[in-house]
């Protein structure tokens, strides 16, 4: 081990005490002074003014006119340490979507900003509606005017819903396993999948190795599933996310996994 | 709410961060598991510590479901593979900032978004040229043998600076540089039109690309295909030309595209 992956003194000297992180996020915020700090988080103020200190002596904030600054350095540390609390939030806010599922087809990169997914919803199949998942996927796609999708097996449903959306003028991005192709492809429409091709409204891409992941990107919304680390897919379970960071995350990974088709 | 509560709440919020790296043993496990699964021996060789040491780690880490056992190999579970990833990140971001300590600490930030700022790790393999008392056109020259091998061009350009305009101009009459991109504020507009020489080298010439945008931009990044640099403005307002980040690797062309696209 080297001292590029180790934590250093600096990043326990921050993340040992909750308080200096309040302290620092609070003075991130507005620059102000420990009565005004003690004010706002409701911490002693020999707490503060003690932390504060601390702080000030390991260059983290600056008295400029009686008013404690971040620095910029501190900032980009506090920044990158609330990123970190975040992705472990949003590791165990959706633990049993994570959990014993198979993660080996996300990019490095789409685990490094698993952030971007942090307002999503998790849709779970319950016992009276087993289908909950395929259905809300569904609603979608119908109401969706482009989707991608990365589909890892075939629902039988799947090739009137691309179907619609064709007719719909809409465009349609696959990226489905080699074995599945035929079933699905050629259960659309003669008429309208050849159009659709033609006009470059369809593109299929055939996956040679195995797919552990399904994605769908939609107008509105976006769809993550897993594959359990049994090699089941994990139809009970269902990441939906509808704001931009979640797009373009799903983007890029469409994009790593479309790029790994030749 | 009371001091105790506050102090409560703070506690829980925090917990899961400091779970994770305020205990060495336990980051290091992480660490270390993360490269391939390893058995006892291997991880009583790599981190030198007793057996005991290890496996109290290692029972800590199994019971919050970051570890598995699996025939006596130690791996990472999905949720320690997520966090392990996350905190390695965490580390290179820290890397990065203290590589060029003296750049990012002198800095206005204010002109990079938050979340630029956050994977400020794609920047682990730029270096820092530093003009000094002996050789003030360090950082300079420095951009200027970037620039002079590019063939394509985007520049955020935040100050009004004939220096920058000529040498801009001669490579835009050279034959290697094929196309600029450019984005101004209005400001510096208007200011590049009321001199003739640059508005028809420079805003009116046919290599060049210009976006004109409202605010104030307060980084001056440069990319081609081939390298990044960076200049920015210290606290006071005033443009910092004597401390350059310079990169040339993959992450930092994407680090100044994904920025760029915020202006």
């Amino acid at each position: 081990m080297n001292f590029q992956t180790d934590i250093n003194n600096d990043i326990k000297f921050l993340a040992k005490s909750e308080i200096r992180l309040k302290i620092l996020s609070e003075l991130y915020k507005e620059p102000n002074n420990v009565r005004g700090i003690v004010k706002i988080t409701k911490i002693t103020y020999s707490s503060v003014s003690s932390n504060i200190g601390k702080l000030e002596k390991n260059n983290h904030i600056k008295k400029i006119n009686n008013k404690y600054h971040v620095t910029p350095m501190a900032e980009v540390y506090l920044k990158s340490l609330i990123d970190f609390k975040n992705s472990i939030d949003m590791i165990n806010d959706y633990d049993t979507f994570w959990d014993k599922h198979n993660l080996n087809q996300l990019s490095l990169d789409s685990v490094k900003n698993i952030t971007d997914l942090k307002e999503s919803e998790l849709i779970e199949a319950t016992p009276t509606e087993i289908f909950k998942t395929h259905n809300t996927i569904k609603k979608q796609m119908l109401k969706s005017k482009n989707v991608k999708a990365i589909f890892p097996y075939l629902h039988p449903e799947y090739p009137k819903l691309i179907e619609k959306v064709l007719k719909n003028k809409g465009t349609v991005e696959l990226i489905i396993p080699q074995n599945i192709f035929k079933e699905l492809i050629f259960r659309i429409d003669g008429k309208v999948r050849r159009d659709a091709i033609k006009k470059r409204k369809l593109k299929v891409y055939k996956f040679k190795q195995d797919l552990n992941l399904y994605l769908s990107i939609c107008d509105e919304n976006i769809g993550l599933g897993l594959f359990k680390n049994d090699g089941s897919f994990d139809q009970n379970r269902i990441l939906i996310s509808s704001n931009k960071k979640s797009h373009e995350w799903s983007e890029k990974l469409f994009e790593h996994i479309r790029q790994q088709v030749i | 709410m009371t001091s105790s509560e506050t102090k409560q709440e703070l506690t829980r919020e925090f917990s899961g961060l400091k779970y994770i790296l305020t205990s060495g043993m336990r980051s290091k496990l992480l660490l270390t598991i993360y490269e391939n699964p390893k058995n006892l021996d291997d991880l009583r060789n790599e981190l030198k510590k007793p057996s005991a040491t290890i496996l109290h780690g290692l029972k800590e880490l199994e019971n919050s479901n970051l570890v598995k056992k699996v025939h006596k190999y130690y791996e990472l579970t999905s949720n320690g593979y997520l966090i392990t990833t996350n905190m390695i990140k965490l580390i290179e971001n820290w890397y990065s900032v203290n590589k060029g300590k003296l750049f990012w600490n002198n800095h206005d930030l204010s002109g990079i978004p938050d979340d630029m700022l956050k994977n400020i790790y794609l920047l682990k393999n730029a270096r820092y040229v530093n003009s000094t008392t002996s050789d003030l056109s360090n950082a300079m020259n420095a951009y200027l043998a970037q620039i002079s091998q590019a063939r394509k061009l985007k520049i955020i350009l935040p100050i009004y600076s004939e220096n920058h305009f000529k040498h801009l101009i001669k490579l835009l009459d050279g034959t290697k540089l094929e196309s600029l991109e450019l984005v101004i504020s209005e400001e510096l507009e208007r200011s590049m039109n009321q001199n003739e020489y640059f508005k028809n080298s420079l805003l009116n010439n046919e290599k060049v690309k210009i976006k004109i945008i409202k605010r104030k931009i307060k980084i001056f990044l440069t990319f081609s295909e081939e390298f990044v640099c960076l200049t920015l403005f210290f606290k006071d307002g005033h443009y910092d030309d004597s401390q350059l980040l310079i990169a040339n690797d993959n992450d930092a062309l994407k680090w100044a595209l994904t920025l760029s696209t915020y202006y």
